[in-house]
């Protein structure tokens, strides 16, 4: 129904509180207590270092493939069930190590997170 | 014909589903902030299938296969660098980025380095990028329907457009987060089924059947399975590795010819000119484009030269990086309830991901044996839709491609709304005021520009490669991205000036590129992908500028980074999107005053 708008009903008082809330409408940041500052700061290096491991195996495997095609060409000549082995590697074998890797980290995120 | 209407009937289902899922989430939807961030209430499983049915566009439904079919093993790289992006989001920005509250990419660089005018130029960029990347999906759309229907095409781009606008104006991001839900599980079918059908007629076939096709691993190039008759619409090089006895009408080399030819390798290579027609016979050796590989062996191994590794390395890295710059993607990521909601969002999309991906490359390697043809016209993109009528000719292979083809304007469709609802959703709120009716006129100009793109420009004009539009984001956003959750230093001064110069240089590249292109192709390959140097260039001067204005540090900057390394636990999901547009109730529920609860 048009022209038919509801409207809170609330004390002029609380009127006044919202209406000047709104005016002021710049975001603060909201503070954290010195307690959960202090775990915040510690999470924070907890994740740094927890992401080192998953980014070195992640290079090791991505940077190392095609080294390891160029410098063991014979790779190519290697049949599994009819199909090269280095196409095995770059098309089967890369999403579930991802997949894997994701899913480790997930964890360990996950549980320096939970810590009491 | 009935091909063509098989494909129309599939392509309607497509956008009537469409259509009628956008409007079933749209009736929900009335606040500016379920049409920016779906209110954040998007689980993480139903988010993940969301990104990745936004992320598979055109490039991967068809592009994949077009690029096994041209490159082979090189190709593999594609989806793995695609796949391999998230995992690089997971790692480093998911959760902070969604913890930070921010509503948009801007929206997060104001919060996180406190500057108005970082916020604009981050804004210019995401509005760049995103037009950018719809261009080349309205055009492949308008160039799909124009392959069934007699139609000009402009109608197919105007057909995706309208889907589009009219789902976004309805519901925004709420209304596209179950749409693109729908067409990731869509696509997936629509390929799945697919391929699988054609690798059972294949292997049921008896394989390779007798001496008609190479073999995948035979030194020999591929031949054409049936006398073929192709006309060049795009002028090309083209190699061959045998004497090739063929009939060409129209300009070869330069010089006119009309009749029988042979051509061999000393002549190669041979240029061939738009609206030539050129007539092979069964059985004979397929040229290929220049800087393709000729033979099945070559095209089967990964290639070991030094500057063909150092463009896979640079490839890699614009893909890694590029995933989580592209701000479509990241849009995704804010409406997520929390942080840890967001990581694990990452997780379902690797898995998502994964299991697509096998697919494409199956129906690529099928194309090389049955479609080699398109590896002499060059446009490799067109191997998914041609195969099945190829392998299973008759009502077989019609219904396929018709799913096929169903499946690819489904990606039109869900890329270029992604694309759509982060460029409003940015044009709204930096440079109108944020409300609903202002979202939904940034929809229509979001909608509307790139539709005149589209039209205006040919489509050869403004594609970039998807590994350049990778390193545009790898070079820009990804270090303010990077460096802003990890690195304390970071000023907004550092940010601006590391994305204009990122940004620069690959546009540069890009154009240098171009000109080489139609002047003897001078460039060094590293111009093709210039990630492996321009993204290095981007961190450094956004680190050395960073150092060089330390009193550009955010005043409140130990509270800002706590707050993106805190867990949900601590209660802090505190929005800036509903401190700017809540209503007066949300917003006091959460101030810290004494009326509190």
């Amino acid at each position: 129904m048009p022209g038919h708008k509801r409207v809170a009903v609330m004390s002029p008082q609380t009127r006044l509180a919202h209406s000047r809330r709104r005016l002021r409408g710049r975001w603060r940041v909201p503070k954290l207590d010195p307690v959960g500052a202090e775990r915040a700061a510690e999470l924070y290096r907890r994740q740094r270092t927890l992401a080192v491991a998953p980014l070195v195996v992640l290079f090791v495997g991505i940077l190392g493939l095609p080294l390891v095609f160029a410098l063991f060409p014979g790779l190519d000549e290697l049949r599994v069930l009819g199909v090269p082995v280095s196409w095995l590697a770059l098309a089967l074998l890369p999403y579930p190590a991802l997949t894997a890797l994701a899913a480790w980290h997930l964890r360990r995120a996950e549980d320096a997170e939970d810590l009491e | 014909m009935d091909a063509r209407i098989w494909a129309l009937a599939g392509i309607s289902l497509v956008t009537v589903a469409t259509f009628y899922l956008g409007y079933r989430s749209s009736r929900t939807a009335s606040t500016t902030q379920d049409f920016l961030v779906a209110r954040r209430t998007v689980r993480s499983r139903r988010n993940a299938a969301a990104v990745s049915g936004e992320y598979l566009s055109a490039a991967s439904f068809l592009g994949v296969a077009g690029l096994v079919l041209k490159d082979g093993a090189d190709a593999l790289w594609y989806p793995v660098g695609f796949t391999a992006g998230y995992l690089a989001l997971m790692l480093f920005v998911a959760a902070p980025l969604r913890r930070s509250g921010a509503y948009t990419l801007p929206d997060f660089c104001e919060a996180r380095l406190g500057s108005r005018a970082l916020r604009g130029l981050a804004a210019a960029f995401v509005v760049f990028i995103g037009i950018l990347y719809v261009v080349p999906q309205l055009q492949a759309a308008g160039l799909a329907v124009s392959n069934i229907l007699p139609i000009p095409t402009w109608v197919g781009s105007l057909v995706v457009t309208v889907v589009v606008i009219v789902n976004v104006f309805g519901g925004g991001m709420r209304a596209i987060t179950l749409v693109q839900a729908f067409q990731y599980w869509l696509k997936l079918f629509a390929i799945a089924a697919p391929t699988l059908v054609l690798c059972m007629l294949f292997i049921g076939g008896g394989g390779l059947r007798g001496g008609h096709v190479t073999g995948l691993s035979e030194p020999l190039p591929p031949v054409f399975t049936e006398h073929t008759t192709l006309r060049i619409e795009t002028p090309v090089l083209l190699e061959v590795e045998d004497t090739v006895n063929l009939v060409a009408n129209g300009v070869v080399d330069g010089d006119k010819v009309s009749g029988s030819a042979y051509w061999t390798p000393l002549g190669s290579p041979y240029e061939v000119d738009v609206g030539t027609e050129l007539h092979f016979y069964e059985g004979s050796a397929v040229p290929v484009v220049v800087g393709a590989p000729i033979t099945n062996d070559l095209w089967l191994a990964p290639s070991t030269s030094g500057s063909d590794l150092v463009t896979t390395y640079s490839l890699m890295l614009a893909l890694f990086l590029g995933t989580m710059g592209l701000p479509h993607v990241l849009v995704r990521f804010y409406t997520n309830p929390d942080g840890r909601a967001a990581r694990r969002t990452t997780l379902h999309v690797l898995m998502l991901l994964g299991l697509f991906y096998l697919f494409p490359i199956l129906l690529g390697a099928l194309s090389r044996l049955y479609v080699p043809e398109l590896l002499v016209t060059g446009s490799t993109d067109a191997a998914v839709l041609k195969l099945p009528t190829r392998i299973a000719p008759g009502l077989l292979g019609e219904i396929l491609g018709a799913v096929l083809t169903a499946g690819a304007f489904a990606a039109f469709l869900s890329t270029s709304s992604g694309l759509v609802v982060s460029v409003s959703g940015v044009l709204s709120t930096d440079v109108l005021r944020g409300r609903v009716r202002d979202f939904r006129f940034a929809t229509a100009i979001a909608g509307g520009a790139p539709l005149a793109l589209a039209i205006v420009l040919r489509p050869s004009d403004i594609s970039l490669s998807v590994g350049m539009s990778f390193a545009l984001a790898a070079s820009t956003f990804c270090p303010v991205l990077l460096l802003g959750v990890w690195w304390r230093k970071l000023t907004w001064v550092g940010a601006a000036v590391g994305m204009v110069v990122g940004g620069g240089l690959v546009l540069a590249s890009l154009v240098l590129n171009t000109i080489s292109d139609f002047t003897g192709r001078w460039a060094p390959a590293i111009l093709g992908q210039p990630a492996l140097i321009t993204v290095p260039i981007a961190f450094l001067t956004v680190i050395v500028v960073s150092k060089a204005t330390p009193a550009r540090m955010p005043a409140d900057l130990a509270q800002i980074r706590l707050r993106m390394h805190a867990p949900d636990g601590l209660g802090f999901v505190r929005d800036r999107a509903v401190a700017r547009f809540g209503t007066p109730e949300e917003r006091a529920r959460m101030t810290d005053g004494r009326h509190r609860r």
